[in-house]
């Protein structure tokens, strides 16, 4: 059971969620309380007045792969488990969104799987998305109103019932309303009135009493303190008719006008006749609800609710579950490092490679422009210089919700809902939706837009939320894993000579020039590409993945890494070992490798062969220039043997290799041995003070600099180079070239004029 | 099956940071995440040139991300939680102590809006009284062109410009902006032309101009709101402000004939001679006489040669004016960018029934295929290449489809009508 106690702040929800936690665990029940309010101090009586470390603390200081459910989770009286999500201070930040992550995180652990019961004690009104996440369906089956008899008091319990409504429609969730007297006169006609026109039982009326002082002063419940008063009695019964079970009512809020008509009583002809009120401040009575359903708090509970204790799974409580797509983090996410681009972005990228899917971006306009230049940039580009058109760049298929101020403010699910009904009709193999910050922070919650799936149009989600779930790597790894998981078909058997390329990178200059000739060598050798992953695919080679029985990565890096991690794990795929080739000797050692697994190795020989004589010509001429030349590189890559395979077999000599922090990429590796100078994470401001102790002939960078000093060429590496035999070596020609003439460009020497001019 | 955005534009934020990146001098910090920062940073940087402040390779990790551009706080999700007032200090330190600046401006993003950082007062924590522009309501799905004049507005509420002695012949620029694709050759070609006409300019708003002369913005004796969308809301504002006339030309000035009627209205307010800048215009119509009527004489062109463009109203007015009147080509559909800024949308409208082609109003820009000729962004013109249609695209707006522009182009005044003639007639399709 799940059960959410809402009411106005102040109205002494965590005092009656502490007491009612206490008294359920005295059925012999494993209980949870989860505080959901910045001022965490729902469950300081439940912990002897201590107050454990709030998630959202912890989560701020702490990387995902640490996340321990003990430095959050403490044990109060009767073995309740205590969580407090905590959140800003008053007047900053989104207390909402807090509510929002803690959530996530705690689902991460499985923990309300560990308990018989858990109760979500909620700040105040359901004043937006965040604090409303309780009374989604997938969490709070249970909900408890509390109010006094004060008309704030109801005019919020109004309110949350309001919200209610708008998760649940027609169905019963709300238990009924748990009145917390302040002593007032008549505050016991006003509340049953409300109660009676809203269709709810009373289940608990809670009188003013100095016991629930005396018992807080010693950080006590009263099942603690004094467990034999009226009072205490109160939580026993209410939790013994939880644990029995329970009616449940559909949320029927009154409109502004009867909540005034109502609580004022000018019109009380339908309430006071319902039931005896007990007045005495001193006792406690259940008293009868709406419309003559219960006679009493026992009346109240259905026995056939009980909840199944024995249902709980066996993973240990303070593990994340490894299967979890959120298991796989990004570089940037794991380590707490800014950044990079977001996530709402990286999946956009990737999910819109799946061609004959519709990705809707749940967004604003900006966010949609934005991550749409990004990806069609190449493709404007190649159309521009080349005249060839790609449509997965120029076209992506992608449909958007244009979130305006008013779905900030009230929401955006009706649009969302809206916008999927209207792409349905144009019979898409499948609909994506992606969510940026924005919808994140208000509580939309995409998830359920999957109920809205057709029979040949199934909705998929990426919770992206922007860059709240990390950046643009993390929403590649969440849209690679997530689609592969909900769209491949566990039942394909593997085919001979039949290979998938994965991860690829879909916005790159090279990519579909790198495919086309990969594609021919295998098309040589009678290998058959079955799917990209993903990049520029369809629906169903992405459904019959399985159909290769060889998966090669096109790049290797952190990320690839966890990918292929990924597929050995959930589909026990096989990889080959070596990433698309650039370089002639990786390109050599691809095609052999390739050809031995498919028994082509002639095929693979033959295409060797030809290359190396062209190869072998240039180098032997390159090497009468560049010999013992000296090369200094400054760069992100983490792989460079393609270059330095070419730059040795000319007879180069490498000055220092600089390798920059990169946000995708950890470790330099080299097949050769390294006798040379190598510095990982780079500072680059030791770079001029290098080049003079270093003396190399060429600098390298990623971005050119031109540096003072005793360099003949500066010249630029690019970040992702052609595959093929001859990238490495085609590098080299250019700096014969350009070491030949001398040739600079007189351009260079403007730079004080340009600085004369836009100074 | 083909389901994608077909109206793929930048909203209001991109208007408010093209907005205050515009003008000289001035440091955007972007209270948000990355991710919704580079494409500005790049765009930023490519159209206005300035000196680098930084080498890439430096700050990589920080604020710039190897960018010179738009600086950000990086907000992650524990910053939505628990509001981004740290990152926002240390950003504003480093701008302070580090980088060259004469303004600095910070603007929230969507998201980071709804955290309701206070702004104002982290500014002053780090700038004292210092003047700082801020944007706390980026706006959500808004158009550019209100986008923009949000930016514009909270540059001149920070700046608050005293009211100074009118100077004679001197006019401010309203509603140019660096998001247009060809800004600085419109800003160019205007000062060329209203220099022949003894007029000077003032203040470029957003264009270039520097604090300082946005401080002298009430001198001018004549607010020019060349382009309406973007600049209609501020020549009231100044207006009401200064009391300094402002003029809403009948399109922003594209092709000879708009150009004249430009000229002579500007001069007529100004009490200026016009001749001079009469005869410039007379002369670039004999030149692209003779090259229209050669193509003309052999083709038959470009006379009858259905067109299409995207742009706002405005823009779509004037292209088709001179396009119709001038060149004799068909209007055969338009595609409206900020269509909520439509302030000429009557005009646009009358004109295509003036011309009896109403039908052109509702025709669908993206599925009615059959125009030759598309005026449009390089986005636009990859997208309907896409779909198969056979036509010659001209770039309007941006994103463009990569050309690098080293000599500044325009499609406004003499140079624009000339260099749209040279356009249209290399764009036939024999």
């Amino acid at each position: 059971m799940e059960l959410a106690i809402y009411g106005k702040g102040g109205i002494g929800k965590s005092t009656i969620a502490a007491n009612l936690s206490a008294a359920l665990s005295s059925h012999g029940r494993q209980i949870l309380q989860i505080g959901c309010d910045p001022k965490h101090d729902s469950t300081r009586l439940l912990l002897s007045g201590r107050s454990p470390r709030t998630v959202l603390d912890y989560m701020r200081v702490t990387n995902p792969p640490e996340y321990s459910i003990d430095a959050i989770l403490e044990i109060g009286y009767g073995g309740v488990g205590c969580v407090e999500a905590g959140g800003p201070e008053p007047g900053v930040g989104c207390a909402g969104r807090g509510i929002i992550s803690m959530f996530e995180l705690l689902s991460l652990f499985g923990l309300k799987d560990k308990y018989d019961i858990t109760l979500y004690d909620v700040l105040g009104d359901v004043v937006c998305g965040g604090f409303a996440v309780p009374i989604r369906r997938e969490y709070a089956d249970t909900i408890f109103i509390i109010t006094s008899g004060e008309y704030m008091a109801l005019y919020a319990a109004n309110n949350i019932l309001r919200g209610i409504r708008n998760y649940d429609g027609d169905d019963s969730r709300v238990a009924g309303i748990i009145l917390n007297r302040r002593g007032l006169v008549g505050e016991s006609e006003r509340a049953s009135r409300f109660a009676d026109a809203v269709g709810l039982p009373l289940v608990a009326d809670i009188p003013r009493s100095e016991i629930f002082a005396q018992a807080e002063a010693r950080n006590m419940t009263l099942t603690e303190f004094e467990p034999e008063s009226q009072e205490a009695n109160i939580f026993i019964d209410l939790a013994k008719g939880l644990v029995n079970g329970i009616s449940k009512f559909p949320a029927n809020p009154l409109t502004d006008e009867d909540l005034e008509r109502t609580i004022l009583g000018t019109e009380t002809s339908i309430q006071i006749t319902m039931g005896a009120f007990v007045e005495s401040e001193s006792t406690s009575q259940i008293i009868m609800g709406t419309n003559g359903i219960c006679e009493s708090t026992e009346a109240c509970f259905k026995a056939e609710n009980a909840e199944n204790t024995d249902n709980k799974t066996e993973n240990p409580v303070n593990s994340i579950d490894l299967s979890s797509t959120n298991r796989y983090f990004s570089k940037n996410v794991m380590r707490g490092e800014p950044l990079t681009s977001c996530a709402f972005n990286g999946a956009l990228a990737i999910s819109t490679q799946i061609r004959d899917a519709v990705v809707l971006a749940h967004a604003p306009k900006s966010c949609v422009y934005i991550s749409y230049n990004s990806m069609s940039s190449t493709g404007r580009r190649q159309l521009f210089e080349r005249g060839s058109l790609l449509p997965s760049a120029v076209t992506p298929n992608l449909q958007a919700t244009d979130m305006d101020e008013s779905e900030m403010v009230f929401g955006g699910m009706g649009k969302l809902t809206d916008k999927i009904e209207e792409i349905k009709a144009s019979q898409p193999k499948a609909i994506i939706v992606v969510s940026a910050c924005p919808p994140a922070i208000i509580g939309d919650d995409i998830d359920k837009m999957r109920d809205l799936s057709a029979m040949n149009t199934p909705i998929f989600t990426l919770r992206t939320d922007g860059n709240m779930s990390g950046d643009y790597t993390q929403g590649v790894l969440m849209s690679y894993m997530e689609l592969a998981r909900q769209i491949i078909r566990p039942d394909v058997k593997p085919e001979d000579n039949v290979v998938n390329i994965l991860f690829e990178r879909p916005i790159s200059r090279n990519t579909l020039e790198n495919y086309e000739m990969i594609e021919s060598y295998l098309d040589q050798m009678g290998v058959e590409v079955n799917c990209r992953f993903l990049c520029d695919t369809k629906y169903d080679n992405l459904a019959n993945f399985k159909r290769a029985s060889l998966n090669i990565l096109a790049n290797h890096d952190f990320t690839s890494e966890m990918l292929k991690e990924f597929f050995i794990k959930e589909y026990d795929s096989k990889f080959f070992d070596l990433k698309l080739p650039v370089g002639f000797h990786e390109t050599e050692d691809w095609l052999r490798s390739i050809g031995e697994i498919f028994g082509k190795e002639s095929i693979a020989e033959d295409i060797i062969a030809k290359n190396k004589i062209r190869y072998d010509k240039e180098v032997s001429l390159l090497n009468k220039s560049m010999k013992g030349l000296r090369l200094m590189v400054v760069t992100y890559s983490h792989d460079l043997d393609w270059l330095l395979g070419a730059a040795f077999d000319a007879g180069m000599e490498i000055a220092k290799l600089c390798i920059l922090y990169s946000s995708t990429n950890d470790g330099f590796q080299t097949r050769f041995p390294v006798n040379f100078e190598i510095e990982e994470n780079y500072n680059v401001g030791n770079r001029s003070r290098d080049i003079e102790r270093t003396k190399p002939d060429i600098l390298l960078t990623n971005y050119t600099f031109e540096p003072s000093g005793p360099l003949r060429l500066a010249d630029r590496l690019p970040m992702s180079p052609i595959s093929g035999f001859f990238t490495g070596l085609d590098m080299l020609n250019r700096w014969e070239g350009l070491l030949a003439m001398n040739l600079k460009g007189e351009w260079e020497k403007d730079e004080q004029l340009f600085n004369q001019y836009y100074a | 099956m083909n389901s994608y955005l077909t109206s793929i534009t930048p909203d209001s934020i991109s208007g408010i940071l093209f907005a205050l990146e515009g003008v000289s001098g001035s440091v955007v910090l972007l209270n948000g995440p990355m991710g919704c920062r580079s494409f500005h940073s790049s765009t930023s940087e490519r159209q206005l040139i300035r000196p680098y402040e930084f080498d890439p390779l430096d700050y990589g990790m920080k604020w710039y991300f190897g960018q010179n551009r738009i600086p950000s706080t990086y907000l992650d999700s524990g910053d939505y939680i628990y509001g981004g007032r740290e990152k926002l200090i240390e950003a504003l330190k480093f701008i302070n102590q580090n980088v060259r600046h004469n303004l600095v401006a910070i603007v929230n993003t969507p998201g980071a809006a709804l955290i309701g950082d206070d702004l104002v007062g982290i500014a002053r924590t780090v700038f004292g009284e210092k003047k700082v522009v801020t944007v706390e309501t980026p706006g959500y799905s808004l158009d550019l062109c209100a986008g923009y004049e949000t930016g514009v507005f909270a540059l001149l509420d920070a700046l608050n410009p005293p009211k100074l002695p009118v100077v004679k012949k001197t006019v401010n620029l309203l509603g140019l902006s660096i998001i247009q694709r060809y800004f600085k050759g419109d800003l160019m070609e205007l000062e060329r032309l209203l220099s022949l006409c003894g007029i000077e300019i003032n203040c470029a708003l957003c264009v270039g101009s520097t604090a300082e002369e946005i401080n002298n913005i009430s001198t001018a004796e004549l607010n020019l709101v060349v382009r309406p969308e973007y600049g209609y809301s501020t020549g009231m504002r100044l207006n009401k402000q200064y009391e300094t006339p402002y003029h809403i030309c009948d399109s922003a000035p594209i092709g000879f004939a708009a150009t004249e009627q430009f000229i002579r209205e500007i001069c007529h307010t100004l009490d200026c001679d016009p001749e001079l800048a009469i005869d410039d215009i007379n002369r670039a119509r004999a030149d692209a006489y003779i090259h229209v009527s050669h193509i003309n004489a052999g083709y038959g062109l470009p006379k009858g040669v259905r067109v299409a463009v995207e742009g706002t109203y405005s823009e779509i007015y004037g292209y088709f004016k001179f396009l119709t009147e001038y060149l004799g080509m068909l209007p055969h559909s338009a595609s409206v960018l900020c269509p909520d800024a439509d302030i000429m949308k009557e005009k646009y409208e009358e004109q295509m029934q003036t011309y009896g082609l109403s039908d052109v109003i509702n025709r669908d820009f993206f599925t009615d295929r059959k125009s030759e000729l598309v005026f449009a962004s390089g986005m636009t013109i990859s997208q309907l290449k896409d779909t198969g249609m056979q036509f010659v695209g001209v770039e309007n707006a941006l994103p463009s489809l990569g050309y690098v522009d080293v000599i500044p182009k325009t499609h406004l005044g003499v140079k624009g009508s000339l260099q749209i003639v040279e356009q249209v007639l290399n764009a036939l399709i024999f």
